[in-house]
């Protein structure tokens, strides 16, 4: 049999496997961004000439040991955190979907943070002084200045979790990880090597559909003015 | 201060019955975590219509005083009044949305077209998309560019000047009464620069709006200025007009900060148009001689060329310079040291003469009606 009978032969189940990948990392990466750039701006501080006891020192405060905890969960190993939820989630798709999500936190958080400081002082200034309220600073100039920094951190939090998404499969995850579990402990048994070839090159297929997305979601999203 | 009214008048010895607009009483600022006050019991009053340049060494107060009136810096006591009424404690966000801002490096949102830029404090205002969208172009107008090539760019589009002119119709958009200026033209080349000076002097003109305005540059305060407040760490060393900043220093601060050379920039305090200048022929048939006026040879557009006859001297050995007469003597000065030439012709902005200036009158003093007249 050479691989391409085999992926004739699999692929409804390589189709199955990879939509789910693609969703399961999708799912996580939209939750994990929903909260990143929500704790990000009710986190965002930075107002000129504030009183002395301000909840801008209190949020700044959350905010960096928030970035410490999340860079802090992105280095544990992928393997130990899917273990580590199993009394909790179980097997299956919550537990995949949970720790994904957990990982997707910090480089969005990071790109959220720093794309809404990052906004150019004069802009804020001018905004502040034609009379623009905190609330409709944010929301209005900053949110939206920001938004390509923080799409980057998206993107590449999206691709991180393609792969960290193969390593869900020891808990039982859905995705393309099953193929390349399979396929490594039957190593040498037939297909085994088409298997794990699969899972690696329709993972780089997932990949390439996010980007295709992600490029289109920028040409959408980001104001004409601020286009590069 | 004692008033009890927040409806005090105060007259002031130059705005002859003007009332004050913008009135700052016992102000002061100090910065958290400073024991120095950044402004200290800072009383001044700004007439209606006038432009008042703020100026001192960096560090002195002007910019923290600027954005004291519309409270983007909340003072540490003292009262702010607008138009009579105390805006010490209202709203801030809405106070500012009735005060025009404008700063140096024009601040435009560049993720919003040109128009919606300009339109920012009107649609805060509530006023429906037609009303804004025409206020746009009356803007586009008023700082000349035009509304159909401009409306739909985007400020990196722009070049700095066009932004900082867009930075000014922005914050003219809702009419405000008063305007605030942050070195507006202090990140803008020297020759853009005086032409934008010149340009906000002529739309002040038309819509005499009440000024405070930040400056470092001396030059900028004398020519914009209709009065002068020379700031030095937190206090108000003197507050007049240009004139009298430059000749009669207060003390040794203004006049150390004024410095040398007093006597030429108020060069260029005095305009040409409003000064008596000797008279010029220019008819074919003119001869001049004996009563001492200078005649010049014309083009066929009724354009000075030459000197024909000059009272007292060689006409064929003096160049004919000319300037024009919406400048000040400073600008003919510059033109009469460039042309080697001891007589300058003022011309309309057609390029007539309207008359001559000769050097010898800069020694004997220049005979000049009123300023503002």
């Amino acid at each position: 049999m050479n691989y391409l009978d085999y992926l004739a032969s699999n692929s409804q189940q390589i189709l199955f496997l990879t939509q789910a990948h693609f969703l399961v990392v999708l799912i996580a990466v939209g939750v994990g961004s929903a909260i990143s750039i929500a704790l990000g701006l009710a986190l965002s501080t930075g107002e000129p000439d504030p009183p002395r006891l301000s909840f801008d020192w209190f949020a700044a405060g959350i905010r960096e040991g928030g970035l410490v905890f999340t860079a802090a969960l992105l280095t544990v190993p992928s393997l130990a955190l899917f273990a580590l939820f199993l009394p909790f989630t179980g097997l299956g798709v919550t537990t995949a979907v949970v720790v994904l999500t957990i990982y997707t936190l910090y480089t969005v958080l990071r790109n959220t943070v720093a794309g809404l400081t990052t906004v150019d002082r004069a802009v804020l200034e001018s905004a502040r002084g034609l009379g623009y309220s905190r609330i409709r600073r944010l929301l209005t100039i900053q949110l939206p200045l920001a938004w390509p920094v923080i799409l980057n951190g998206i993107r590449v939090t999206t691709l991180i979790s393609i792969s960290i998404a193969v390593v869900g499969a020891v808990v039982q995850g859905p995705g393309l990880g099953i193929l390349l579990i399979n396929g490594i402990s039957r190593i040498g048994a037939a297909n085994s090597f088409y298997q794990v070839l699969t899972g690696t090159l329709f993972c780089l297929v997932v990949a390439a559909v996010f980007e295709i997305f992600f490029a289109i979601v920028q040409r959408l999203t980001v104001p004409r003015g601020i286009r590069v | 201060m004692s008033d009890t009214s927040d409806q005090t008048v105060v007259e002031t010895p130059h705005g002859a019955g003007k009332s004050d607009m913008i009135v700052l009483e016992g102000v002061e600022k100090i910065y958290p975590g400073s024991t120095q006050p950044a402004v200290s019991q800072l009383d001044l009053a700004i007439p209606q219509g006038d432009i008042v340049m703020l100026i001192g060494p960096s560090g002195c107060g002007k910019t923290t005083t600027l954005k004291m009136i519309n409270r983007l810096i909340e003072p540490t006591s003292g009262r702010i009044l607008l138009d009579g009424k105390d805006v010490t404690h209202v709203n801030g966000d809405q106070l500012r949305r009735e005060i025009g801002y404008v700063i140096q490096q024009g601040g435009l949102f560049p993720h919003f077209s040109i128009a919606d830029n300009i339109g920012v404090v009107p649609k805060m205002l509530g006023w429906d998309k037609q009303r804004i969208r025409e206020r746009a172009d009356e803007l586009l107008h008023l700082v000349g560019l035009e509304p159909s090539v401009f409306r739909d760019r985007y400020p990196r589009q722009l070049s700095g000047g066009q932004q900082q002119r867009i930075g000014v119709a922005r914050a003219l958009a809702a009419d405000p009464p008063v305007m605030l200026m942050d070195e507006p033209f202090g990140a803008i080349d020297p020759i853009t620069r005086d032409r934008l000076q010149d340009e906000f002097l002529e739309i002040q003109r038309t819509v005499g709006k009440t000024i405070a305005f930040v400056t470092h540059d001396l030059q900028e305060a004398v020519k914009l200025g209709d009065k002068i407040a020379v700031f030095a760490t937190g206090r108000l060393e003197q507050y007049d007009d240009p004139d009298t900043i430059l000749t009669r220093p207060a003390n040794e601060f203004v006049s150390d900060f004024v410095g040398g050379g007093a006597a030429v920039r108020r060069l260029s305090l005095v305009e040409l148009a409003h000064l008596e200048l000797h008279p010029i022929e220019t008819d074919e048939r003119a001869v001049g001689g004996h009563n001492g006026t200078a005649v010049a040879e014309v083009d066929g557009s009724g354009k000075p060329v030459s000197w024909r006859h000059l009272p007292g001297g060689d006409a064929a050995g003096m160049p004919l310079v000319t300037v024009p007469i919406s400048g000040s003597v400073y600008d003919a000065v510059d033109v009469m040291l460039d042309g080697c030439a001891s007589i300058v012709a003022v011309v309309d902005e057609e390029g007539r003469a309207q008359g001559v200036l000769h050097w010898n009158d800069l020694l004997g003093g220049l005979r000049t009606r009123e300023r503002h007249s």
